[in-house]
C-alpha cells in the first residue's frame, strides 16, 4: 500500500472537496474527517485511511444511500452490487490488488478490451484519471457501496490465495 | 426582447433540430455549418449565447470557442457533441465553456442551462461600471451585496470568486487561496476581513521572510489587546517557507503546541502560488498541509480570465499611484489604451499590472494615458533587452528542469541535490 501513498492522499483530498462542493457534507465535517484520515495515514494504517469511510461510519455525517442516489441521479452513473458478480483473479489483467484497496476501485469484468470498473470514489478525479491511464481509457464506470467493494476485494484476495496454493502444489 | 443565439454544427440535420428547439423556445437563431464563416458572423453580430458542436472538419468546437472568447469573452458558449473524453470536458470547462451536452440531448436541461447562462451574463453586463472617478469599485460591491475591492467583479470569473469567498467567510478553521504567481493575496484577504463589521474579527499577516513562533504569538497578543475574539492568521507565500515554518504553519492551523492555549479562537488562511498537486509532488507542500488545505479551497482567478476587470483595476492603481505622487489630477486612460490592458496576458498577474501602471506614471503621461504610453510600458515589462528575455527564459527552464527531477525523485531534496552534484541549500534556493 505504501507505494500508493500519494494516490491515497490525493484521491481522498479530491473526494472531500467534491463532497463539500456538491453540498453532501459541510466543511466542518470534512475538517473532522481530514483529522482522522491523517491519523490513519501517519499510523501507516493505509487500508483504513479513507475519508469516505470516516464520514460514513466513524462520524456518520453522510448516508451511503444518499451518496449512491446522487451518483445515479445527478451524475447518471450506473450502480452495481458486486455481491452478485462472479469475480475473477486480477492477475490476467495485470492489476495490483493493493491499488484496488488504495483507490476503492475494482475491475470486475473485461470484455473485448474494455474494462468494467466499480468504485466508491467516482467523485475523486485522481482515481478516475489513474485507472483510465492505467487501462488506456477503455473503461466503463459503475458506482458501488463500500461494503460491496470491501467484500469483493476480500473475495479476490481468496481467489489469489487459492491460485498461489495451487501453484505451490504444482 | 427575445435573445439571439448562434448555432454552429456541421451536421445539417442536427443543426436543423437544434434550430427548431431554440426557435420553439422563442430565441432568434442564426444557424451556420461552417466554423470559419461563424467566426466572421460572430465578430460582426451581437449574440447572447453560442451553441457549437465539438467535432467539425475545419476547426473543433474548442478551437472555435477559443477564437470567439478572445473577441467577446462575455458571450457564454455551450458545447454539444456525440462523445467527449472526460479530460476534454474538464479542459473545455477550464477554458470557459458554460455547459457541455452529450448527444442524445436532454432538451429541457439544454434550454434550462441556456436561460441560466444568458441571465448570468446579463447580470454582469448590467452591473454598475465601477470605474468612477475614484476607481473604488464600491458600487459593484453594492451590486454583489457586499464590498469587494481586490477585483471589480465585472467578469464572471471574478464575480463567482467573490461570491464564493463571501459564502465561505464563516469558515471554521482553514481556508486555502490557490492561484498563479503575482496574485494580490493580501488585498483579497483584506476583502475577507471587510466582510465583518466588528473589531472582534482581526486578521494578522505572516510571510516567509519573517514568520516564526515569536512573531505569530506577538501579533495574536496585539490583536487580542485590540479586542479580537477571533484571529485569522493569513500565511502568505506558503510554498516559499522553509520546513520549520511549514511545520509551524501546520501547528498554527491545528492549534497545537504554542498555539494550543492562546486564549482566542484561531483560523488560518493559506495563500499559495502554483499548482498545489505539483507543489506536493515537488515536496514543497508536505502531507499535513496538503490535506489541511483541501478542506475549503478556492482558486483565485488569474487576470487573463478577468479581462473585463483589468481596465478598472488599472484605473484604481492609477488613482493609488497618483495619490502617492501627489499629482494635481488623476490621469485617465483613453479607450484604446484601456483595451490594451484587457488584451494583455498578464502572466505575472497583479504584480505585473501594478509595475506597468507605475511605469506609465513614472513617465509623466499628463491628463490622458494614451495607447502609445501603455504599449511602451508593456514592452518594457516584457524585457526590452533580448539578453534579459533570454536570461529569464533560461532561468525558468532551469527551474522547470529542477522541479521535474524533484518530482521524479519523490520530492527528496538530498537525492535531487546529489543528482545535480550540488548541495541541498542550492536546490532549495532555486526551487523556492
Amino acid at each position: 500500500m505504501q507505494q500508493h501513498r500519494a494516490l491515497i492522499l490525493r484521491s481522498n483530498r479530491f473526494l472531500g472537496s467534491a463532497l463539500v462542493d456538491k453540498g453532501l457534507v459541510t466543511t466542518g465535517d470534512l475538517e473532522e474527517a481530514n483529522g482522522k484520515f491523517m491519523e490513519a495515514i501517519q499510523s501507516a494504517d493505509l487500508k483504513r485511511a479513507s475519508i469516505l469511510s470516516t464520514l460514513l461510519f466513524d462520524l456518520k455525517k453522510v448516508e451511503e444511500a444518499k451518496l449512491l442516489d446522487y451518483l445515479a441521479e445527478e451524475v447518471k452513473l450506473g450502480l452495481i452490487d458486486l455481491n452478485f458478480v462472479e469475480l475473477q483473479s486480477l492477475r490476467p489483467m495485470n492489476v495490483d490488488l493493493s491499488l484496488c484497496w488504495a483507490s476503492s476501485t475494482v475491475p470486475f469484468d473485461h470484455v473485448e478490451g474494455t474494462y468494467m470498473l466499480a468504485t466508491c470514489y467516482y467523485m475523486s478525479a485522481p482515481v478516475i484519471k489513474h485507472w483510465e491511464e492505467l487501462l488506456d481509457g477503455r473503461v466503463i464506470w459503475y458506482g458501488t457501496s463500500t461494503a460491496s467493494l470491501s467484500r469483493a476485494l476480500e473475495r479476490i484476495e481468496e481467489i489469489h490465495e487459492t491460485e498461489d496454493t495451487a501453484e505451490d502444489d504444482d | 426582447m427575445p435573445y439571439s443565439v448562434l448555432i454552429l454544427d456541421d451536421d445539417a440535420d442536427f443543426n436543423s433540430l437544434l434550430t427548431d428547439i431554440f426557435e420553439q423556445a422563442d430565441y432568434i437563431i442564426t444557424s451556420l455549418t461552417d466554423p470559419i464563416e461563424a467566426v466572421d458572423v460572430f465578430r460582426d453580430t451581437d449574440y447572447d449565447l453560442v451553441v457549437t458542436d465539438h467535432k467539425m472538419p475545419e476547426m473543433t468546437g474548442a478551437e472555435f470557442m477559443k477564437v470567439i472568447k478572445k473577441m467577446k469573452p462575455e458571450v457564454p458558449v455551450i458545447m454539444v457533441s456525440g462523445y467527449l473524453e472526460n479530460d476534454t470536458i474538464r479542459e473545455l470547462i477550464s477554458e470557459g465553456v458554460g455547459g457541455v451536452f452529450l448527444k442524445p440531448l436532454n432538451i429541457f436541461s439544454l434550454l434550462e442551462r441556456t436561460a441560466e447562462l444568458i441571465e448570468e451574463a446579463k447580470k454582469i453586463e448590467n452591473a454598475p461600471s465601477g470605474d468612477g472617478e475614484d476607481g473604488s469599485g464600491e458600487d459593484v460591491g453594492a451590486q454583489l451585496g457586499f464590498v469587494f475591492r481586490s477585483y471589480p467583479c465585472k467578469s464572471g470569473a471574478s464575480a463567482s470568486f467573490a461570491e464564493r469567498l463571501h459564502n465561505l467567510r464563516n469558515f471554521k478553521s482553514t481556508l486555502s487561496l490557490i492561484g498563479e504567481p503575482g496574485i494580490h493575496y493580501r488585498s483579497i484577504c483584506e476583502d475577507i476581513r471587510g466582510f465583518y463589521e466588528t473589531d472582534a474579527e482581526q486578521f494578522i499577516y505572516l510571510s516567509a521572510g519573517s514568520f516564526d513562533q515569536e512573531q505569530a504569538l506577538s501579533l495574536i497578543e496585539v490583536a487580542k489587546k485590540d479586542g479580537a475574539e477571533r484571529v485569522t492568521c493569513v500565511l502568505l507565500e506558503l510554498e516559499t517557507m522553509d520546513a520549520a515554518q511549514k511545520t509551524l504553519a501546520t501547528a498554527l492551523s491545528k492549534k497545537e503546541g504554542a498555539f494550543e492555549e492562546v486564549g482566542v479562537a484561531l483560523r488560518t488562511i493559506f495563500c499559495v502560488s502554483g499548482d498545489l498537486d505539483s507543489l506536493f509532488d515537488e515536496g514543497l507542500i508536505d502531507e499535513n498541509l496538503y490535506i489541511l488545505m483541501g478542506t475549503a479551497e478556492v482558486s483565485v482567478p488569474p487576470l487573463r480570465e478577468c479581462n473585463m476587470d483589468v481596465g478598472v483595476m488599472a484605473q484604481q492603481l492609477v488613482v493609488e499611484v497618483a495619490r502617492e505622487k501627489s499629482l494635481a489630477a488623476v490621469p485617465r486612460f483613453e479607450r484604446s489604451a484601456r483595451d490594451l490592458f484587457r488584451q494583455h496576458k498578464w502572466e505575472r498577474n497583479f504584480e505585473e499590472l501594478r509595475a506597468t501602471v507605475r511605469k506609465i506614471l513614472d513617465d509623466n503621461p499628463g491628463d490622458v494615458i494614451t495607447h502609445a504610453a501603455v504599449k511602451s510600458a508593456l514592452k518594457v515589462n516584457e524585457g526590452a533587452s533580448p539578453r534579459i528575455r533570454f536570461e529569464s527564459h533560461l532561468s525558468s527552464q532551469q527551474i522547470d528542469y529542477l522541479r521535474a527531477v524533484a518530482i521524479l525523485l519523490g520530492g527528496d531534496r538530498s537525492k535531487t541535490a546529489s543528482f545535480f552534484g550540488t548541495d541541498v541549500n542550492a536546490i532549495e534556493g532555486k526551487m523556492t
